[in-house]
């Protein structure tokens, strides 16, 4: 099922470390994601899976180590570098502007404009278009986001990571606020980002989502990787080892 | 899925049947207007109400000579409310404006009767100005001085420093092209108020048009999430505040060419929470995000209304207090109640 061009990787990382104070949260982290896959990210609380978005996404910015994207060194010192770098986060908490409705968050950071103007017509259309294309109904893209269930949130962060042109998603936690038909909704919605050739990247605690959806896993462990492993070449016991330190990765 | 306003019957997992199917754009649209509209429309039911009973109690109130006179009292404070209804639906605050206010006509008082030429003083006093906007922003984004105590710092300081230099004292002797200025009619009205229409629509534009005011909503509403989006948070706080401090200072100029002098103690604290207030009634909210520029209009009428209209049919003026008072805590409760309805424990 690997159409991955594995050729070049969308985004490598190349030994991060972050440090808060004397805590080390990331140690020496190699990772590596191909455009046409989805690659997940596991590990236990602690384990450095946020500051691992967050480094990516240019909340954080490393204290070691080197982030490619395209094979070129790129610095993410804030949210904008990784924009530009064609990386769109979508957060746990969503990120969502509440009183403002489902376009105006669509682009938010990014507005079309017409000479001084925002156009917002081409706003509400542009996210109309994106959205069906994610097969989501949208009543009204005037709709404020506070008046939408935490699903109908998740389906637009993530419909506005996909309109933002981004060619590498992270996705942290898409299906952890989730009941059981939007979870499968997320998963159906992320496995067509990875069919339209995005590198995608999700950070999950739901094993069953991890399986279903994604092709590699990489397994964080107190802030170094455990191990990295083919969906297809492993098994929920082996991941939850390698989550647990009960298997220890040969070095 | 279907996106569209969730009713309660629709959370529960055997609910497949959306109930609001039905919704349609259109129909969403004149909820939505209803919605933005309530609190705007509410005030100004109560402004009518002000004006009916003013009309009835004096005839005078609403003749076009006390008219004109309400309209140019409300100019000034209308200017300076135009910012800072943008700073407030940025998530901020200006309390400094009072004092920025003065400083502006000060600086270019006493630029003029040094005999600098009159264009150059004015904007030298609005770069002075904008100036000490930028200093408030970069106290609260590269201090981390909370804004309200930033504003309130530079509220003091400055005032401080221009009684200092002035010695107390008001400064006269103005070039008359420039109190002309600030005292001529155009077709019977003032030209302040043509002023204010014009500051009035740029800054409607701003908010309601251009990207700097799509940001003040998003910067407002969820800071974080605005930065997390790319929306640098910082550099949109440098401007609003810089815009706040050269519109404050160019109010301050204006009135210092009504009234042909510049007093240090122009503005002051009655000016500053006068402005907040009128913009807080207008339906802005103090929890940013949500504001809007015709809201802060109708705000500042109201303050010109009650101050005007409690004189003509012979209230006691310290009246005024109480009913801006009772005004203000309604308009933030209904505030409130509106955040509620919409934002509740949707998580």
């Amino acid at each position: 099922m690997n159409a991955a061009d594995r050729s070049t990787p969308a985004l490598e990382l190349k030994n991060i470390t972050k440090r808060f104070g004397r805590v080390t949260a990331l140690e020496d982290v190699n990772l590596t994601a191909y455009s046409g896959e989805i690659l997940a990210i596991v590990g236990d609380n602690g384990a450095g899976k946020s500051t691992l978005i967050k480094a990516i996404s240019g909340v954080h910015h490393q204290d070691d180590g080197q982030i490619l994207v395209d094979d070129q060194l790129v610095s993410l010192s804030s949210p904008a570098d990784a924009r530009a770098a064609g990386i769109a986060t979508v957060f746990q908490d969503l990120a969502l502007v509440e009183c403002l409705d489902v376009s105006t968050n669509m682009f938010l950071g990014q507005f079309p404009r017409r000479g001084w103007f925002v156009d917002r017509q081409r706003m509400d259309t542009e996210s109309r278009r994106f959205l069906d294309e994610l097969k989501v109904t949208v009543a009204d893209v005037h709709t404020q986001i506070g008046m939408l269930s935490g699903g109908q949130r998740q389906i637009i962060s993530i419909a506005r990571a996909v309109r933002s042109g981004a060619h590498t998603i992270l996705l942290d936690e898409p299906t952890a606020a989730l009941g059981v038909r939007e979870t499968r909704h997320a998963a159906d919605i992320i496995s067509n980002l990875r069919d339209s050739g995005k590198a995608v990247i999700c950070v999950s605690h739901d094993m069953e989502f991890v399986f279903t959806t994604a092709d590699r896993i990489l397994v964080l462990r107190l802030g170094k990787v455990a191990g990295v492993r083919e969906v297809s070449a492993t098994t929920r016991e082996e991941i939850i080892g390698l989550i647990t330190g009960t298997k220890q990765e040969a070095a | 899925m279907t996106i569209s306003p969730e009713s309660p019957a629709d959370r529960g997992p055997e609910n497949t049947v959306p109930k609001n199917t039905v919704t349609s754009a259109a129909w969403g649209w004149v909820v939505r207007q209803a919605q933005s509209r309530a609190q705007l429309a509410g005030l100004a039911g109560v402004l009518l109400v002000l004006i009916i009973v003013f009309q009835i109690g004096n005839p005078i109130f609403l003749s076009s000579g006390n008219i004109m006179e309400m309209l140019r009292a409300t100019t000034l404070y209308f200017i300076v409310a135009c910012p800072m209804t943008l700073i407030l639906v940025s998530g901020g605050i200006d309390f400094s404006a009072g004092a920025l206010f003065a400083t502006g006509g000060v600086t270019a008082g006493l630029l003029m009767v040094l005999g600098i030429p009159w264009p150059v003083a004015v904007i030298i006093g609005m770069a002075v100005g904008g100036a000490l906007g930028v200093v408030n922003a970069w106290l609260s984004v590269r201090l981390r001085v909370p804004p309200l105590i930033a504003t309130l710092g530079m509220f003091f300081t400055a005032s401080g420093i221009i009684t200092v230099i002035t010695g107390g004292n008001s400064i006269y002797g103005f070039p008359k092209a420039f109190t002309d200025l600030g005292q001529g009619f155009l077709l019977g009205i003032p030209f302040l108020v043509y002023y204010a229409v014009v500051i009035g629509v740029v800054f409607w534009i701003l908010l309601e048009k251009t990207s700097l005011g799509y940001d003040a909503r998003a910067v407002g509403g969820n800071r974080a999430a605005a930065s997390a989006n790319g929306i640098r948070v910082g550099r949109h706080d440098f401007i609003v505040y810089g815009l706040a401090g050269a519109v404050a200072a160019l109010a301050g100029i204006m009135g210092a060419a009504r009234l042909s002098s510049a007093n240090p103690a122009a503005g002051g604290t009655a000016l500053t929470f006068q402005v907040v207030t009128a913009v807080i009634i207008g339906g802005t909210s103090l929890f940013g995000g949500i504001g809007s520029i015709g809201g802060s209009a109708l705000g500042a009428l109201l303050f010109a209304v009650i101050n005007n209209g409690l004189v003509i049919i012979n209230v006691n003026s310290l009246w005024q207090n109480i009913f801006v008072g009772v005004i203000l805590v309604s308009a933030v409760a209904i505030d409130q109640a509106r955040r509620r309805r919409q934002f509740s424990s949707r998580r």
